[in-house]
């Protein structure tokens, strides 16, 4: 069996807090397999973005750490590599897009010129290399007249392309894991569709694997081969998209779907309300508890679910950490 | 047919820019609209950022300057009305915003914030209104001791509810819901939007639904306007518009939403670029230069509204094929 490119073990992620340490990622384990796209799914403080962060050791320091647990990048522990390890990776083997567009670029440099810099410190190229390859990438992210724009600065360009952009610059040294945190969060939808066309194909042209991470369950559809679901920093679900969508095996996942009003193929006149998940997501102070964080909205609770934490149970490449699994 | 609650002809918003030279141009954001919207139905606006779908809602509204045209609210013109009427009228329409983190005074607690309204225009004599905003966070699913606390200690769906209550709290006839589920979680959207759709049923309200999320608009909208470049260009009823588009940009705008129906397999229609400089539109289609299907005569002359079938009508010369 071939080894997967990213394995997490038994991640534990603490913040430091008023109250003490608080686990935002707590027992969480995944594989991410070389060239595939997986996609994190779920509403904000899930922990889906402090996993992103964790990878790309960029958890905001004093506050957040790794508590436990290991994260395998080519059979290395990043969550143990210093700063120097850490650098050579970052932006060359794992590089990452951010959901502002409009913030992530420096504004004072011309968008050649951030190209470079990444080919420069990472490559070794010298200058003029670096240049061509800049306006090279900025033509690959279908940018057009790339020889003219790739001395534009960033207030010069649209969001959607500033997006492509960040694209170029995380794609400029071909890594092997891009992760996109929300990357069309703050663009129109047919920017967003743009978008997402480039990211697909060049991760098949690249064979870059693609770390997706958005609440927007359409999107994982077209997108992402596996996905994770995540809640109050654990994981609920995971699987293949296909099977996690049409049986999901949490009432988390389950919700997650049906609460959305969908485009559907033909629209009838049948209008039902949607599934509402009743409340909100549990306060920071009980994440760390012996029970399962979702009970509280959960329909299907009982006492078992409120006093113990649900183990993980597997359905054959998809996994449900949901004492009820075998029900739904 | 009963006359509409709100008929909106001709309706312009324009902002002046400043230029080199200390030269002064018009931005047109919203250019000779019209519309009309039935009581108890709810209209979406829809379009991308710039298309002038929030500055359409404003104007109607009349909280910006600088309108052209007439909005006919249940049989009065609003953008005639002299400052006394228009403080009165203004009970009949209001507006629900996207961002419930800064459209609520951190500095009043809640009760204030919903009473508010009905201080500032006196629907109700000042000992009734304590009464009726208890009503109100009942209507909205809020509890009667929550009415004490101050914003922030409110979750964003609850901060929501509050601006909701607000905006019922003058009886109004027309409510404004300008990207107000935006902000909001998948869960707590949809809590929202239950709670506008019942709310609805119950008070027979009358929506203005501006949103950029089609799968919202789907569900909660029974006519929708689609707008490019402050024009719309396409206007239908919900099957229709979803089963049936017929203008270009709307079957672009369709195509680019990813959907988890399997079923649904839309050949995306890739519309390259971005839109024209607004100051600056072309003569003609304002959609030409980034239309796959563009002609010469696209560019000549900018196409009318024109019917297609019953209450749906496209601003595309190529609309019938």
């Amino acid at each position: 069996m071939k080894e997967p490119l990213l394995k997490i073990e038994n991640l534990r992620i603490e913040l430091a807090l008023r109250g003490g340490q608080t686990p935002v990622i707590d027992d969480l384990s995944l594989e991410l397999n070389a060239g595939e796209t997986l996609s994190f799914v779920g509403e904000s403080g899930c922990g889906k973005s402090m996993t992103a962060l964790a990878i790309m050791g960029l958890l905001p320091e004093g506050v957040g750490s790794v508590a436990s647990g290991r994260i395998l990048f080519d059979g290395r522990d990043m969550a143990r590599m210093n700063d120097t390890e850490l650098r050579a990776i970052r932006g060359n083997e794992i590089s990452m897009i951010f959901q502002e567009p409009m913030t992530s670029l420096n504004p004072v440099y011309t968008v050649g010129e951030q190209i470079a810099e990444v080919l420069r410190r990472h490559k070794g190229m010298n200058k003029a290399q670096a240049w061509s390859r800049a306006t090279e990438l900025l033509d690959a992210v279908r940018i057009p007249n790339a020889k003219s724009r790739v001395g534009d600065y960033p207030h010069q360009m649209s969001g959607g392309q500033r997006q492509r952009v960040m694209i170029a610059i995380a794609l400029a040294c071909s890594p092997k894991i891009l992760i996109a945190d929300e990357p069309t969060t703050a663009l129109d939808v047919t920017v967003q569709a743009q978008i997402f066309d480039l990211l697909r194909d060049l991760g098949r042209e690249t064979g870059t694997a693609i770390i997706l991470i958005t609440h927007d369950m359409g999107a994982v559809a077209e997108m992402a081969d596996r996905m994770v679901v995540m809640y109050a920093g654990r994981k609920a679900e995971d699987g293949p998209v296909r099977t996690v969508i049409d049986h999901p095996r949490h009432p988390y996942t389950k919700g997650l779907i049906s609460c959305v009003p969908h485009l559907l193929a033909e629209l009838t006149e049948a209008r039902p309300d949607l599934t509402e998940v009743p409340g909100i997501v549990p306060s920071l102070a009980s994440f760390g508890d012996d029970a399962c964080l979702f009970a509280s909205r959960c329909d299907m609770a009982d006492e078992q679910c409120r006093t113990s934490r649900p183990p993980e149970v597997g359905f054959g490449g998809q996994n449900s950490a949901c004492w009820k699994a075998n029900q739904l | 047919m009963t006359a509409p609650l709100l008929d909106v002809k001709n309706l312009s918003v324009r902002f002046p820019v400043k230029r080199r030279w200390g030269r002064q141009s018009w931005l047109y954001a919203v250019d000779d609209v019209s519309f009309e919207v039935q009581r108890g139905e709810t209209l979406a606006i829809v379009g991308e950022s710039g298309s002038g779908k929030t500055t359409a809602a404003l104007g109607v509204a009349r909280l910006v300057a600088n309108s052209g045209g007439t909005v006919d609210l249940g049989g009065e013109d609003f953008l005639s009305l002299e400052p006394e009427a228009l403080r009165q009228a203004r009970a009949k329409v209001q507006v629900i915003f996207q961002d419930p983190y800064s459209s609520l005074n951190p500095r009043l607690r809640a009760e204030a914030i919903v009473r508010e309204p009905m201080d500032s225009i006196g629907t109700l004599p000042g000992a009734q209104r304590p009464a009726r905003v208890a009503e109100l966070f009942e209507q909205v699913g809020l509890r009667p001791e929550q009415m004490k606390l101050f914003p922030h200690q409110f979750s964003g769906g609850q901060r929501q509810r509050i601006g909701i209550a607000r905006a019922l709290a003058t009886n109004p006839e027309l409510i404004i819901c300008d990207e107000a589920v935006s902000a909001l979680d998948v869960a707590v959207q949809a809590q929202i939007l239950n709670l506008l759709r019942r709310l609805q049923r119950e008070l027979g309200l009358t929506y203005l639904f501006i949103s950029h999320d089609l799968g919202v608009v789907q569900h909660m909208s029974d006519h929708i306007a689609v707008m490019y470049m402050g024009k719309i260009v396409e206007y239908a009823d919900r099957l229709s518009l979803f089963n049936d588009p017929r203008h270009p940009y709307t079957k672009a705008l369709l195509s680019a939403v990813p959907s988890v129906d399997r079923k649904r397999k839309v050949e995306r229609l890739l519309i390259p670029g971005d839109p024209p400089d607004p100051l600056d539109p072309p003569p003609g289609c304002r959609f030409a230069s980034r239309c796959p299907f563009v002609e010469d005569a696209c560019r000549a002359a900018q196409p009318p509204l024109e019917p297609v079938a019953a209450a749906h009508t496209v601003a595309c010369i190529k609309a019938g094929h």
